[in-house]
Order: C-alpha cells, then sequence, then structure tokens
C-alpha cells in the first residue's frame, strides 16, 4: 500500500485526513439548519377528529335540563287562569280595583274589561259587596294582591326564563352547528392541495347539498371564485374526496346542512 | 409523521436504509483513503522537487564529480531521484572504466541503460496512487448516485401506499437518499484536483530528470 519512502509522512497525512473530515463535518452541522419546524396545519386535523365526541357528550346536557322547565308551565297557568274568574268579588271594592288595574294592566288586559262591564245591575250587587267587604277584615283583598302580584312575579320568571332557556338552545344549536361547519371544513382542508393555491391567501366559496348520511347531493357549487382556476378545482376536488361529511345525527339540526356555504381560505 | 422529523444530521444517516447507509459507509472510507493519499503525495513531491533543486544547485556549481559520488555514496539514506540516477550513472560508468579496454560507445550505453532504469524507478515512485486517485474522481461520483437512486426509490415506493402524497412524506426520503451523493461528490472533487495537480507536477519532474540524464551522458562522453 505504501511505499517506504512515503512512511515517514503516513502519520502526518493521516491526522490531517481525519481532521480535514472533522473539519467538513463541523461545517456541515453548522451552515445546515437541521432542525425543521412543521407546519401547525398538519397537527391541526387531527385535533379537529378528536373533537367530535366531546360535542355530542356536551350537547344532551342541555336537553333535560330544558325539559323539567318546559313542564311546569301548564301546571302553574292553570293555577293563574282560574283566579281572574274569582277576581270580581274582590274587585268591586273600587279603592282595590284603582290599585290594582295600575299593576295588571302591563300584564292582563281582560281583569279590566270584567271590571268595566258590570255597570249598572250589577252596581247593587258592589253596594251590598262593599258592605260585606266593610264588614270583612280587609286582610282578603291584600292577600289577593299579595297573591297576584307573586303570581305577576313568578309568571314574569318564567317568561324571562323562557326567553333565556330560548336563547340558550339556540346559541347550544348554533354552536353545534358551528362545531360541525368547522368539521366539515376542516376535513375538507386536509384534502386540499395547498401547492396549487400559490403563495397569497385566496377566498374562496362553495355551496354544497348534503344527504343525511354524510354524502353529497350533487357536485360542489363554485359561489366565488378565488381567480386561481386551479386552486378552485383544487377545493373542489377536495369536498368530493372527503365524502362523507361529519353531520349531525339530530334531525332537527339537519336542515341547516342541506345547503351549506361553505368559505375556505386554502392558505390560513 | 415519524421520527426522521427532525432531520438532524445522524438521524438523517441513521434512518437511511442498509444499501444507502452501506455506499455511506465505503464513500467515507474512500474519501479517508483518497485524503491520506493526497497529504502523502503533497509531502513526497514537495521533497521530491526540493531533492531535485538541491541536487541541480550543487552539480551545477562546477564541483569534483568523484567528490559529489563520493558524498552521495557516504550518505546514509539511500538516495533518491536525480541523485540515484547520477549514482546509477557514474557507478556504471566507474566500473566499466576500471575493466578498460572498452568502446566509449558501449560504456556510454551502460550508463544510459544504468540511469533508464533507475529514472523509471524514480517514476514508478512517484506515480504511486495516483490511480487510486483518478478511480476515486471518476468511480465515486457514481456510488453515490447509487445509494442516492436506491434511497429515493424506496421513498416513492413508500409513497405509493399513501391516499394523499405530500412532500413532507418524501422529503425525508429524499434527504437521507441525497447524502450518499454529498459523500460521493466530497471524495470525487479533492481526489480529481489532487490527482490533476499531481499528474502535472510527476509530468514536470520526469522532464527535469530526463534532461538531466541527457546532460550528465553528454558530460561522461566529454570525460572518457
Amino acid at each position: 500500500m505504501l511505499r517506504q519512502r512515503e512512511n515517514p509522512d503516513s502519520f502526518k497525512a493521516g491526522a490531517l485526513s481525519i481532521s480535514v473530515h472533522v473539519v467538513l463535518l463541523g461545517a456541515l452541522l453548522i451552515s445546515f439548519n437541521w432542525k425543521t419546524t412543521h407546519p401547525v396545519s398538519v397537527a391541526n386535523v387531527e385535533l379537529w377528529d378528536s373533537l367530535p365526541t366531546a360535542v355530542q357528550k356536551t350537547s344532551p346536557i342541555p336537553e333535560p335540563v330544558e325539559q323539567p322547565v318546559v313542564q311546569p308551565k301548564p301546571v302553574v297557568k292553570e293555577i293563574v287562569k282560574p283566579e281572574p274568574v274569582i277576581e270580581p268579588e274582590p274587585k268591586a271594592q273600587v279603592d282595590i280595583v284603582i290599585k290594582k288595574t295600575p299593576v295588571e294592566k302591563p300584564v292582563k288586559k281582560e281583569n279590566p274589561k270584567e271590571v268595566k262591564k258590570p255597570d249598572d245591575a250589577i252596581e247593587a250587587m258592589k253596594k251590598a259587596l262593599r258592605e260585606e267587604a266593610l264588614q270583612r277584615p280587609q286582610k282578603q283583598p291584600s292577600d289577593d294582591a299579595l297573591k297576584k302580584l307573586q303570581q305577576e312575579s313568578l309568571r314574569e320568571d318564567k317568561a324571562e326564563g323562557d326567553q333565556k332557556n330560548l336563547a340558550v338552545k339556540a346559541a347550544a344549536n348554533a354552536g353545534v352547528i358551528g362545531e360541525f361547519t368547522n368539521k366539515i371544513k376542516a376535513k375538507i382542508r386536509g384534502n386540499v392541495n395547498k401547492t396549487l393555491c400559490g403563495d397569497g391567501n385566496p377566498e374562496l366559496k362553495f355551496e354544497i347539498g348534503l344527504l343525511p348520511g354524510g354524502g353529497l347531493s350533487g357536485n360542489p357549487k363554485l359561489v366565488k371564485s378565488s381567480g386561481n382556476a386551479a386552486c378552485d378545482d383544487a377545493v373542489g376536488r377536495a369536498i368530493m374526496a372527503s365524502e362523507p361529511l361529519p353531520v349531525p345525527t339530530d334531525t332537527s339540526l339537519f336542515s341547516q346542512f342541506r345547503n351549506l356555504k361553505l368559505t375556505f381560505r386554502p392558505n390560513d | 409523521m415519524n421520527a426522521s422529523s427532525d432531520m438532524s444530521f445522524f438521524t438523517l444517516i441513521m434512518g437511511a436504509s442498509l444499501p444507502v447507509q452501506l455506499v455511506m459507509l465505503i464513500l467515507i472510507i474512500t474519501s479517508l483513503f483518497s485524503w491520506w493519499y493526497i497529504f502523502i503525495k503533497v509531502a513526497t513531491i514537495k521533497r521530491a522537487e526540493r531533492d531535485a533543486e538541491d541536487f541541480e544547485n550543487t552539480f551545477w556549481t562546477g564541483g569534483d564529480l568523484n567528490k559529489l559520488y563520493d558524498g552521495i555514496a557516504a550518505n546514509r539514506r539511500k538516495p533518491q531521484g536525480m541523485a540515484s540516477i547520477f549514482e546509477a550513472g557514474f557507478k556504471e560508468c566507474a566500473r566499466h572504466k576500471q575493466q578498460g579496454r572498452m568502446e566509449v560507445s558501449d560504456v556510454m550505453e551502460g550508463a544510459r541503460r544504468a540511469m533508464r532504469a533507475t529514472y523509471n524507478r524514480e517514476m514508478d515512485e512517484l506515480d504511486a496512487h495516483l490511480p487510486f486517485l483518478a478511480s476515486v474522481g471518476s468511480v465515486s461520483p457514481y456510488i453515490g448516485l447509487f445509494g442516492t437512486v436506491w434511497g429515493i426509490m424506496n421513498a416513492f415506493r413508500g409513497l405509493s401506499n399513501v391516499a394523499q402524497a405530500t412532500l413532507s412524506q418524501v422529503a425525508p426520503g429524499i434527504a437521507e437518499a441525497l447524502v450518499a451523493t454529498a459523500i460521493g461528490l466530497f471524495a470525487a472533487i479533492p481526489a480529481v484536483i489532487a490527482y490533476n495537480r499531481f499528474a502535472s507536477s510527476v509530468d514536470r519532474l520526469s522532464v527535469r530528470y530526463e534532461s538531466f540524464m541527457e546532460e550528465f551522458t553528454n558530460i561522461l562522453q566529454r570525460k572518457s
């Protein structure tokens, strides 16, 4: 391998050769940025996949809460209704009626009418009643008034509660719809070939029709183009490829998904 | 995404398939040897040039050739390069003279043959390892390319099983494979440069030796 006269140099040359390689390796390690950071969008898809179970668990919870609230309604109304029938007797007292009307007016118009109707014939009755009332301890009317006030306040509370419940339900529905729209978008996004959409931030809108199983009822319609035909095609293909799309199992909510407009920003 | 997503240099090499790793190993060993030979040849050729320079200086200063020969023969080290050619020629000539009664042309012919033999031996020494450098320069890019092609083949074969192909699925494999080409080129480029440089240095030295031989033959002929 080595000639005799090369022997004195061999060790020096070997050391130099190894040092050259070490220097090159060092240069490689320093000059290159070997650590690569992966874009978050890749991980996004996996995150969305794990969500549906959490969403479906939360949605049933508000419903049982709402139902018990709805049931008591008729019971309370039944209690409220009979009273206006009994009321005329104490209302005959003018003082009390005047006091009551301002309170009742905003809530119920039936009571004032009932009070106005008995004009002539009933006046005699009223007088008798008044006398009776004068004889009676004046606690009853005040009790009645208190009851009414309580009932009215209860009714108001219930109305407010109903409104709140409706709002909560609507919000929950909107939330579920939002969740599923996001899931649909996420699933489609995962299939979009983003390289076709260039470097900018194109925005495009598609209208899709969904079937209850999550299938497409027709070809997705391009509502607003991004200006890049390749990008539009890529998103269209992604929509077709993402069948079946995630849709809520709740049939009442599904109507929202029959025709769905989706806005895409592939490069977001 | 597998573990190679961090793409560090060592995970790239460790993650490569066995043939690619073998190719890299071969190339690294080749590169080490070629650099070793490069440094050895740099040293030997430099020394040979310095020796030739020194010998020409002493030879052409016009001293006694017998003294010069004695000085070289007395040296513990075996004469190299031009000195060994001079020694061989002078010794042969002296022997012929001692036998006496010989034609001048025969004496010259014998001295010339002796010097030619020594010259060939010297050239062999100078040319040592140059073929190795030439092979490394021409072959190691192909070896690296083979490793790269193998690695890319693997990367694309893995891609065929995936429904949605993304660049990030092939990128680690291709990066791994390209390391083989990089090592091959790193071995080849210095080898080619060194080969060309050494070949031209050896050529110049051989021209110097040959011209010395001619001139020394003339001097011997004049003396006899």
